[in-house]
């Protein structure tokens, strides 16, 4: 892809960079030239983040960048790191061609070696490939399986909880808490189908009494689930599993609460704990129950210092897309520090089965995989302060045993 | 639970969507046969709706607040129509719908930009009051109270505006004016003053609908992009410009969905060891209904047969070919020089270090290929395919396919996409090339949405992540080589796959130009220009205008398959998917690009492609409220630019001769835009 | 003997509830100028477009020279020798003058065209169909003007146009609607003049209004009033019909 400029990191940049106002304009920006007056000679890193700002996710890429910037902001800020961020943003606009577009700017025009970003298993799937063919350090922010399982590659790293972690948290006490009856209703798309794949999987590894009920598919972006609702309703599951994220499973809860299925049968969503869904929810989120991959409140490493930074910076908590954004960002920059260098080759050796403290404790950036070994819960949505529910962590999957080994999930780097 | 009750529910599920649907596809039906305006932005005054009453509710509480924001929401929302009516579409009565087409794209991106300047992109819950959000349990049938609260609202609200229809003279002026304008103007009635009435009233239903389903799921910045489409077919299949039409095909539509949702799939015996079932077809099942019913009655199920016959009113299209200052060897040359800068272009680019601009030129050369396969049949056979995306979608798809599958060929996967999408356009061009225009451009964007949500039905297309994963070889037969593997070291220049897919494209850019010019100056061209400028006439000296149309329309659907194909085949694809590719909105930007360069010039919408896509580029690392700019220039041009940038020179000519001769009329108006008119 | 060139039997046609032409029985031969005269709404438009093609009938039929047209499109209908002016000009007005009669004599030369000759050979190029484009140009007075845009024409050289397309189609038969609406009877006398010239090869049919038009240029006339045909037989024979004389009396309000 490179040709011109592969092999010689050093060439000159002709022209001054559109983009880079852009980074000026941010906090992290700002915040980046005070640092570069305290500390001193540090190396300045270009990366990249890519997030949905527009398009299907654009409700969720703004948390995604705050995180970001907040990382930004600590790494330029303190001595700890040898390494000055300059950081460039672009939208991905929830779409695998846009996404490219803004890919081969951020890599080709401002020569990011370290590139974060995407919440679609679309736009993810396809940077992967393009972080394969220019290589460059890819942190993806979708928690679709394949992102690092068939489609795993060598300069993916993932620091989002998979699914397929997700689904042993939620998958295990719902058939031995709540019921062994179980509906499946997933949005028709990659990401409802590999938790119905999943869940239904571990389910039945977890206890044998465990039924499959039923299962209904809705089109991706469906507005109105009345029909699927009255349908559950009326068989005798104990629990319905959902398989989608974002304005799908609001509208799906909004309605199921309207139409009084919330009160007869548990609804768990591995995504329902989102603060995006607990906000587009309100209070009929009440009662529900959703794997969780992050929550404010669990101290573990450095999870209460970012918490409060965060309120600091941006006036309320982070939730999940925050930290992946957070956290994905100090680990590229963490890799740099381990090799002692910005070559991304040299930083994706340091990664590759590396093991860091993040805000969800330590994990291993698993070798086989590069998928962190974050630990999942299983949480229920209780009434909160506001008109957001909020949750409580019922049960914690500890991180070493949330995931199968990379093979079982069609990966195997090393 | 009994079937019957089942049944029941899902019955009572379906009329609820449809109830929204209804007060959505009333107004626009209504805006469309009083006014023939095919108003795309009807589904962001939906979603402008929804979002005024998120913000009156959390100031008043959610009790008071909802009741007053049904009221007043809508009226805020009326009044944004009545100034859209005023101040933007007012002035271009008269000429083609097509550049209402534009003029509301633009106005889509203007809006859904200014929502969430003001209201942010998180997904937000309007409350509706606690008692009204209550299951309520009748014989055996739970559904919720909001249910039936929409339902009695709606239906109360439909009623109301079909009194109004009916029993009011103003009502009955604006019916007699969907009927038939000219009439009405004949018996001495101006109805164009009726119009800010009209498009403010259908404002505001769709603000209600807004609301009402904003309190039944939630609100989000797409909400008016996901009831566009259905709210456009509804309007189609119940008929344009009629009010019964539009709430029988709201309830329709409801159904439908709902019932196919629900039993689709459903497995219901076994004989002889097969299974029986329904097929899954939601989402599909409303673009199949609307083909079969125009396919039956083209006027849709309650249209005035003789609507289709009006179309001598039609305005006409304004091309950029006539009143250009240069002449056609000047124009040759600069064409010429064009192609001569775009030649070395990449060596200029490769001095910066990279090969971004490169990259964003091959994008150009794919949508300015895509471009001109539109100005084929939009410039030169009056026909809008508000679907053309299918091909270019298509096209990708099957090269892609044809590289993973087949043969990793580039010549060979082109050579597919071409012959699969012009066999599309023949079959799309034979289904509905006979009936009228307007109903050609739903049908074609009828197919774009069929493929559209069938790649996500199968494996074999990806479903919603797409294609991934080939090898473009660069050659044929095993003579040629590797895309992605060639880097060369010419005169100090590397050549990358970048640059190798650059002169590609730009050959087939050119090529495909000069084809279209060559056969544009023989004799099929020279019936397409005569169709262009008076079809009934063409006919009545023996040409068969059907077929010539749909010739031209497989050429350009051929055509812009090639584009589709290239964009499987560029280096700097990684992934096909069906958003990046058969989403609506791309054959609306692909208008876009060609009424924006000069439609009818063939050259000018590929100028139009490069300068939409500069502009996007520039515009995006300046602001992140760029839709909101670019969608404002769309505005703007289509008010005082409508022959497109290849008109500017003469359009400055113009004005300095009007300054010269002192004038007092200078520059844009429309009379001395439209002189050959 | 003469040869019948258009013959319809039965011709019906119905809007709803409305019949706007009652089983019309018309035959016009080789050679004849036939007019169809009728008030206001006698279903004269409507005939001539049932037999253009423009409209299909409900019932009867339509023969042309012994072949049944009655379900053929117009550009068929064209082809086999029906061709028609119509009432407001109608031209390609974009175009040159002499491309809008080629555009016309091309649509004749149709089969000589290969598929191939038709996507890339220019169309300026093809010897006959030039020679047949100029020679048109002069029968109708306009080769002096060829070159320019055919919106520029003065409205009299519009109707020559308009004539030189219909004549460039190489019709048997020609379809007039009212071809001098809205003309002072200076240039009604040149559009008739022009026609006869033009046109004085072809069998005519014309329809009208204008009664003492018609009476001067016809050799036969037919009277329709609520599409039905009331009489028909030559001016002299129409003059004295007391059925027709009833009939525009009665419909002299109409007009």
């Amino acid at each position: 892809m490179r040709g011109a400029t592969n092999g010689d990191n050093d060439s000159i940049v002709f022209g001054s960079s559109r983009r880079t106002f852009l980074s000026a304009a941010g906090a992290a920006g700002t915040v980046a030239l005070a640092g570069c007056a305290g500390g001193s000679g540090n190396e300045t890193v270009t990366i990249a983040s890519l997030n949905p700002m527009s398009g299907a996710y654009s409700s969720l890429g703004p948390a995604q960048r705050n995180g970001v910037e907040l990382a930004v902001q600590q790494i330029n800020d303190s001595d700890e790191f040898d390494y000055e961020i300059d950081a460039v943003y672009d939208d991905t606009e929830t779409e695998a061609g846009a996404a490219s577009q803004a890919a081969q700017e951020v890599v080709q025009q401002e020569q990011a070696d370290f590139v974060f970003g995407a919440i679609s298993s679309s736009v993810a799937l396809g940077l992967n490939e393009f972080a394969s063919d220019a290589e460059f350090v890819y942190f993806p922010g979708a928690a679709a399986v394949p992102v690092t399982g068939e489609a795993c590659n060598e300069w993916v790293f993932r620091f989002e909880t998979s699914t397929a972690q997700i689904a042993e948290a939620i998958s295990a006490y719902t058939v031995n808490e709540i019921g062994s009856n179980v509906w499946f209703h997933i949005a028709d798309y990659a990401y409802g189908d590999s938790v119905y794949n999943r869940t239904r999987e571990r389910m039945q590894d977890a206890n044998s009494n465990f039924t499959e009920v039923g299962k209904t598919e809705s089109s991706l972006g469906s507005s109105n689930f009345g029909s699927y609702i009255s349908q559950i309703s009326s068989s005798d599951a104990d629990a319905v599993i959902l398989g989608m994220t974002g304005g799908d499973l609001v509208n799906f809860v909004n309605q199921a609460a309207n139409q009084g299925l919330a009160q007869e049968k548990a609804l768990v969503g591995p995504t329902m704990a989102f603060k995006s869904a607990r906000s587009g929810a309100g209070s009929n989120a009440v009662g529900t129950y959703g794997g969780v991959r992050y929550d404010p409140s669990v101290d573990l490493g450095d999870n209460q210092q970012f918490v409060e930074a965060y309120q600091n910076e941006y006036d309320g908590v982070p939730g999940n897309f925050e930290r992946v954004g957070y956290e994905s960002i100090r680990l590229m920059v963490r890799g740099m520090q381990e090799a002692g260098s910005t070559d991304p080759t040299d930083v994706r050796d340091a990664l590759e089965g590396g093991t860091f403290t993040t805000v969800l404790g330590d994990i291993t950036l698993r070798e086989s995989d590069h998928q962190a070994t974050n630990p999942t819960w299983m949480g229920e949505l209780v009434e909160g302060d506001g008109d957001m529910a909020n949750v409580d962590l019922l049960s914690k999957v500890e991180g070493e045993n949330t995931l199968p080994p990379g093979s079982e999930l069609g990966c195997e780097l090393n | 639970m009994t079937f019957v009750a089942d049944l029941t529910e899902q019955l009572i599920n379906g009329v609820t969507l449809g109830m929204v649907y209804v007060l959505l596809a009333a107004g626009l039906s209504i805006i469309f046969g009083v006014m023939d305006v095919i108003n795309f932005s009807h589904g962001e005054l939906f979603a402008l709706g929804a979002y005024f009453a998120l913000s009156i509710s959390g100031a008043l509480g959610v009790g008071v607040g909802f009741w007053t924001a049904l009221v007043v929401a809508p009226l805020l929302v009326g009044i944004v129509g009545v100034a859209i009516e005023r101040f933007t579409i007012r002035p271009l009565y008269g000429r083609n719908p097509l550049y209402h087409i534009l003029l509301t794209f633009g106005l889509v991106l203007i809006i859904n930009d200014l929502i969430k300047l003001v209201w942010g992109t998180q997904q937000r819950n309007l409350g509706v009051p606690g008692y009204l959000s209550q299951p309520v349990g009748v014989a055996g049938i739970q559904v919720s109270l909001y249910n039936y609260f929409m339902i009695v609202f709606a239906g109360a609200l439909a009623l109301g505006i079909y009194l109004f229809l009916e029993r009011t003279k103003y009502g009955m002026i604006v019916r007699a004016g969907s009927q038939d304008r000219q009439m009405v103007r004949n018996v001495g009635i101006d109805i164009d003053k009726y119009y800010t009435l009209v498009f403010g009233l259908g404002a505001a239903l769709a603000a209600v609908g807004g609301i009402v389903l904003g309190g039944y799921q939630s609100i989000s910045t797409g909400m008016g992009n996901s009831v566009i489409i259905p709210a456009f077919i509804i309007v189609v299949l119940g008929g344009l410009g009629s009010f019964r039409g539009a709430v029988f095909g709201g309830l329709l539509v409801g159904i439908i969905r709902t019932i196919t949702r629900t039993y689709g799939g459903t497995e219901f015996g076994e004989v002889a060891g097969i299974t029986l079932s329904l097929p899954d077809l939601e989402g599909l099942t409303i673009f199949l209904l609307m083909i079969a019913v125009l396919l039956v009655k083209p006027q849709g199920l309650f249209g005035n047969p003789e609507f289709q016959d009006e179309g001598g009113e039609e305005g006409d299209l304004l091309t950029g070919a006539d009143g250009g200052v240069f002449t056609d060897s000047v124009r040759m040359k600069l064409g010429a020089a064009a192609v001569g800068l775009l030649a070395i272009a990449p060596f200029a680019i490769l001095l910066t270090g990279n090969d971004y601009y490169i990259i964003l030129l091959n994008r150009v050369l794919i949508m300015a290929i895509f471009a001109l396969s539109l100005d084929i049949v939009m410039g030169y056979t009056g026909l809008v395919p508000l679907g053309h995306t299918m091909f270019y979608g298509v096209g990708a798809y099957v090269a892609a396919l044809v590289m993973i599958h087949y043969t990793s060929s580039f010549i060979i996967a082109l050579f597919g996409a071409i012959v699969i999408c012009a066999l599309i356009a023949w079959i799309v061009g034979s289904l509905s090339i006979r009936v009228s225009g307007v109903y050609f451009a739903m049908i074609t964007l009828a197919f774009a949405e069929l493929f559209y949500n069938a790649v996500f039905k199968f494996q074999f297309t990806g479903g919603s992540d797409g294609l991934l994963g080939w090898d473009t070889f660069f050659g044929i037969a095993g003579i040629g080589a590797e895309l992605n593997g060639i880097n060369l070291l010419i005169a100090g220049f590397e050549i990358t796959p970048n640059i190798v897919f650059y002169y590609t494209a730009l050959i087939l850019a050119v090529a495909s130009l000069l084809f279209a010019r060559r056969f544009m100056n023989a004799p099929f061209g020279s019936v397409l220009q005569s169709i262009s400028e008076a079809e009934e006439r063409a006919e009545f000296i023996g040409y068969d205008v059907t077929k010539y149309k749909r010739r031209a329309f497989v050429i350009s659907g051929g055509m812009a398959g090639m584009a589709g194909g290239l964009l499987a085949v560029k280096p700097s694809t990684f992934i096909i998917s069906p958003d990046q590719t058969l989403a609506w909105i791309h054959s609306g930007e692909v208008i876009v690009m060609t009424l924006l360069g000069g439609m009818g010039t063939l050259f000018g919408p590929m100028i139009g492609a490069g300068v939409f896509i500069g502009a996007e580029d520039i515009l995006s690392s300046y602001t992140e409220q760029w839709r909101l700019v670019i969608g404002t220039i769309f505005v703007l041009f289509v008010l005082f630019v409508p022959r497109g940038l290849v008109s500017i020179p003469s359009l400055l000519v113009q004005r300095r001769q009007s300054a010269e001769s002192d004038s007092p009329s200078v520059g844009f108006d429309e009379s001395e835009v439209n002189t050959h008119d | 003997m003469t040869e019948t060139v258009l013959e319809t039997n039965g011709l019906t046609k119905r809007f709803g509830e409305l019949t706007a032409v009652d089983h019309v029985d018309l035959e016009v031969e080789k050679g004849e100028f036939r007019s169809v005269i009728g008030p206001n709404g006698a279903g004269k438009t409507t005939t001539f477009n049932l037999i253009t093609g423009a409209l299909i009938p409900s019932e009867g039929t339509v023969r042309f020279n012994g072949t049944d047209i009655t379900n053929m499109p117009p550009h068929e209908r064209v082809h086999h020798g029906v061709g028609r002016s119509f009432q407001i000009t109608n031209v390609f007005g974009g175009l040159t003058v002499r491309e809008n009669v080629r555009l016309a004599a091309q649509s004749m030369y149709g089969d000589e065209i290969s598929r191939r000759e038709a996507m890339f050979r220019d169309k300026d190029s093809f010897d006959e169909l030039t020679d047949r484009t100029t020679e048109i140009l002069d029968k109708i007075g306009l080769r002096d003007r060829a070159d320019v845009h055919a919106d520029t024409l003065a409205y009299g050289d519009q109707r020559r146009l308009e004539i030189g397309l219909v004549l460039a189609t190489d019709p048997e038969l020609v379809m007039l609607d009212e071809p001098t609406a809205g003309m002072s009877s200076e240039e009604t006398h040149e559009t008739m003049t022009l026609i006869s010239d033009v046109l004085s090869d072809q069998s005519l049919m014309l329809i009208e209004h204008d009664i003492d038009l018609v009476m001067r240029v016809s050799d036969r006339v037919t009277v329709l009033t609520r599409g039905q045909e009331l009489a028909s037989g030559t001016p002299e024979d129409i003059a004295t019909n007391e059925d027709v004389r009833d009939a525009y009396l009665g419909g002299a309000r109409d007009e």
